[in-house]
């Protein structure tokens, strides 16, 4: 649908380039036509075809389904060719939480850049090795073992086909809030891969996988942000997986870690009192020494009002009863993990 | 300099079914790709892929679907041992781990898709490539394939009619390398992007192809070339025939159906050619809106399309603002396949050049013929791949190629290294952008050599070819750096493509009948007598030319095969 006189509009592309292994990085302008269909792609190729050929970015699909064309648009990591133009201008977005802890940006403008967690190797254009050897790092195929079933029916790939939707186009990856603390974290994609083979039933190490991913930088430090459920262009929801195989992880009992220990303490006062009592989780996610070693952290959250009273035996909850009696429902008709955890976006616990 | 047993390029389904092949059989294989293995094309395929696994059904009545889908102009020997091959090569896939979608009892679901007598599509939900793609790289991580990733395709070098290896460049550096290998395969898809409307990805340029017909391996059947029915109306983006196959209309601008004209029988199921010639006649006659018609799956029901067609209707919301719940998808004949490719023997090997394999969409084997079945692409994939793998191994293993052939790096290093510095230093200055001479291409190529073909349009299309070689002799380009150049890698493409373009007209010409996808209204019925036959497209470096040629169909004998009337 061409129009006479197409709209124009700024496109900010944040270029850069790597001289003896520094990155400089800076803004241009440059000005696009667009009408009601065109994309952040179309509108980079238009650039890249006739102003400059020497804008660097990764494209192929055009159909949000190989993943090459993630980048940040506004704030957010999105696929280019996914993301249409008038859309941004318009701030047409589905309102959620990762949109509205972003910054709105100049009016008329589209800020592209490179994602985000990943080192930059030229324009938009960033290094996914390291974020491909994580996906490598949990045995990204189905294996041999004890515990595979030979029997397949209809539903079996019903969790499977959540997470195999996911095409590997880093979004998550870039967007997510763990990784910026600790650039070790195996990141979402990895983990929504984990539980592709974790819940398919010919997977032959379903707890020999739990294991391993129970370890330092696996399940238990994503911070459940969901930033990552918002960044995914295939409603993957990586973070629903996440949540998953952490209950799967304790169901099987695998419960040594700290993350298991913290999310069993938090039940524990749920439980018991119907609040949390933070020193005393402290105590049992980490023991006597590591809670030691944690009291110069208390102190300073302490002081600015961070941390409630500390004696939770002053404490009356209203409604304990009714909590415990939730709990005891619970013991006696226990939930299917794969479908407890169905519901467990930002907020929901 | 390196040193492999098979080095395979392109890292879509062929390339890696091929890879499993090499390194399961203990030999150093390496696949070399453009792009992240995957973002390859395969990815893209959503409806399935056809395999007689079905008790109730029977290879014979799927090889005999294809060679008549193929308009019998399609390799019986391939054809048969693709079909006979089939179900296996289904059950290998759902073991390495592919989830194929059930039916209640836990067998593999089949679907119905156009053009033949049984519901025998696999299918993995409406993502089925993407299932299989991403199940095959798996495998190539489990066993240990040498991944050249971005790394991308500059020659195919050969001494003595024999292939030696790949020079090759690592995108990130610019780096330039020569890959020695015993076997080489290409598997890098078709050329879909000589056409404005196309389903194909931007990077389906017919580089391995291309280089192949340069190498001293010719192409044969490039001028058919597959309009698929449903793209969508703006961007061209696959509809799949999946949607067809649960049970979507075709309507006109009038609201009503109209394959009742056209195909009494099989309707919006018919071959595809027969479809895509129905939409375009309808158009042509006033019925279309925008230039293109309607899908229509409202009739299905809100709970089928969620449950089995939740990308396509993803893919109808983002690119055409439609809800199909609500409202018809517009749709129209879009540039999808390229049945043409490397010519083959029926195990893959090139006729021409020893040691030359191809697989996939890049090889003519050839299972297609004059128009491809649905469903039939992902199978030549995983079969082909197995198959011409197989054979690899053998050559390696037990043929010519066990002796390597000596082989100058340095020297075929050189030559490239000079073709790059020469493309960097054409001036600005009186010189052509490579954009404003892809655009001239497609738009000439989709208005004069696509669904319907006459001499006056082709004679058009050829001054469009002679333009676009002009053009590449000028184009020049911004981007003159080493690392990731981009604007370097779209203008080889380019070079690419025009070659391919270039047979693709020349054989259209020659080719003076109508049959399957190749529709020349001048010349409107099949020609047994003088065209049972693949017309291959080589290249001569000393006139830059395609130069045409002749090679036989084969066929086994089978009085089944016969041609006959093809109706729908």
């Amino acid at each position: 649908m061409q129009t006479a006189h197409p709209q124009t509009t700024t496109l900010r592309i944040l270029r850069g380039t790597v001289t003896n292994g520094k990155l400089v990085q800076q803004n241009q302008d440059f000005t696009i036509p667009y009408d009601a269909t065109t994309t952040v792609l179309g509108a980079l190729e238009y650039v890249k075809g006739e102003i400059d050929g020497s804008l660097t970015f990764r494209r192929s699909c055009r159909a949000s389904i190989c993943g090459s064309c993630a980048m940040v648009v506004n704030g957010r990591s999105r696929l280019a060719c996914k993301t249409k133009v008038i859309d941004i201008l318009g701030g047409n977005e589905a309102k959620n939480i990762a949109a509205a802890s972003v910054a709105v940006g100049e009016a008329n403008v589209i800020e592209v850049g490179p994602q985000r967690n990943q080192p930059v190797l030229k324009d938009l254009v960033v290094d996914i090795e390291p974020f491909y050897k994580k996906v490598k790092e949990i045995l990204p195929y189905v294996q041999e073992g004890p515990e595979k079933e030979e029997n397949v029916t209809k539903d079996s790939f019903s969790q499977v086909n959540m997470v195999s939707n996911c095409i590997m186009c880093g979004a998550c990856y870039s967007d997510c809030t763990a990784m910026v603390e600790n650039p070790s974290f195996i990141g979402p994609a990895a983990l929504a891969k984990a539980y592709r083979f974790v819940s398919d039933p010919r997977e032959g190490n379903k707890t020999e996988r739990l294991k391993e991913l129970s370890e330092k930088n696996g399940i238990w430090d994503c911070t459940r942000c969901g930033m990552c459920i918002d960044a995914c262009p295939k409603g993957v929801a990586p973070m629903e997986a996440i949540v998953k195989l952490r209950s799967l992880a304790m169901e099987a009992g695998i419960t040594h870690t700290e993350g298991a220990k913290h999310a069993m303490a938090f039940k524990d006062d749920i439980a018991t009192w119907g609040v949390l009592n933070e020193p005393f989780m402290l105590l049992k996610t980490k023991g006597v020494m590591g809670a030691i070693a944690q009291i110069p952290n208390a102190l300073n959250l302490a002081k600015v009002g961070k941390i409630p009273h500390p004696f939770p035996f002053d404490h009356k909850v209203e409604g304990l009863d009714e909590v415990k009696a939730i709990y005891a429902e619970l013991k006696k008709n226990p939930l299917d993990v794969k479908t407890k955890a169905a519901d467990s976006g930002p907020g929901a616990g | 300099m390196a040193q492999h047993d098979i080095v395979i390029i392109g890292a879509g389904l062929a390339g890696l079914r091929a890879a499993f092949e090499g390194v399961t059989a203990g030999l150093n294989t390496a696949v070399v790709s453009k792009i992240h293995p995957l973002r390859s094309h395969s990815c893209a395929a959503q409806g399935g892929v056809n395999a007689a696994i079905n008790p109730a059904d029977d290879w014979h009545h799927h090889a005999y679907d294809t060679v008549k889908g193929a308009d019998f102009v399609g390799d019986q020997d391939s054809i048969d041992m693709m079909c006979a091959e089939a179900p296996q090569a289904v059950l290998d896939l759902d073991k390495m781990g592919c989830p194929f979608s059930r039916e209640d009892d836990g067998t593999i679901a089949q679907r119905a898709f156009g053009g033949q007598n049984f519901p025998r599509t696999a299918y993995a939900a409406d993502r089925t490539g993407h299932a299989m793609l991403h199940t095959l790289w798996e495998q190539a991580i489990k066993y240990g394939v040498h991944v050249y990733d971005e790394y991308f395709l500059m020659e195919l070098t050969s001494e003595n009619q024999r292939a030696t290896g790949a020079v090759v460049m690592d995108i990130r550096t610019g780096k330039l390398q020569h890959l020695q290998a015993k076997a080489v395969c290409v598997a890098t898809g078709g050329y879909g992007r000589m056409f404005a409307a196309n389903t194909n990805a931007m990077t389906n340029t017919g580089d391995g192809i291309a280089h192949a017909m340069r190498a001293g391996a010719p192409a044969a059947d490039l001028e058919f070339v597959q309009f698929h029915p449903t793209g969508l109306l703006r961007s061209g983006i696959l509809i799949s025939e999946g949607v067809r196959g649960e049970g979507a209309y075709l309507i006109g601008a009038d609201g009503q159906r109209f394959m009742q004209k056209y195909a009494p029988n099989k309707l919006e199921l018919a071959s595809r050619d027969v479809v895509s010639r129905s939409m375009v006649t309808e158009i042509n006659q006033g019925n279309g809106k925008n230039g293109g018609v309607f899908l229509d799956v409202r009739h299905l029901g809100k709970h089928l399309i969620l449950e089995r067609l939740p990308q396509i209707r993803q893919l109808a919301m983002d690119f055409e603002g439609v809800d199909p719940i609500d409202e018809p998808i517009p749709v129209r004949p879009t540039c999808h396949y390229t049945m043409g490719g490397i010519r083959t023997d029926k195990l893959g090997q090139s006729i021409a050049l020893k040691g030359l394999f191809a697989a996939g969409e890049a090889a003519c084997v050839s299972v297609h013929g004059a128009n491809r079945l649905g469903a039939n692409s992902l199978l030549e994939t995983i079969v082909f791949g197995k198959i011409t793998g197989k054979d690899m191994v053998d050559f390696v293993k037990n043929r010519e190629g066990r002796d390597g052939v000596a082989t100058d790096s340095t020297h075929a290093v050189a030559k490239v290294s000079a073709r790059i510095a020469a493309l960097k230093a054409r001036p600005r200055e009186g010189g052509v952008r490579q954009s404003s001479i892809r655009e001239a291409l497609v738009n000439e190529m989709q208005e004069n050599c696509s669904v319907f073909r006459d001499e006056a349009r082709l004679n058009s299309a050829w001054s469009a070819i002679k333009a676009a070689k002009d053009g590449l002799s000028k184009m020049y380009i911004d981007d003159k750096s080493e690392a990731f150049n981009t604007d370097l890698i779209t203008a080889l493409e380019m070079e690419n493509l025009v070659l391919m373009a270039e047979g693709t007209v020349a054989t259209a010409m020659e080719r003076k009948e109508s049959r399957g996808a190749h529709s020349r209204t001048d010349f409107p019925t099949r020609d047994d007598e003088h065209w049972m036959t693949h017309i291959t497209a080589g290249y001569d470096p000393a006139t830059r030319e395609v130069v045409l040629g002749r090679d036989a169909v084969r066929i086994t004998g089978n009085p089944q095969y016969a041609p006959a009337e093809r109706k729908y």
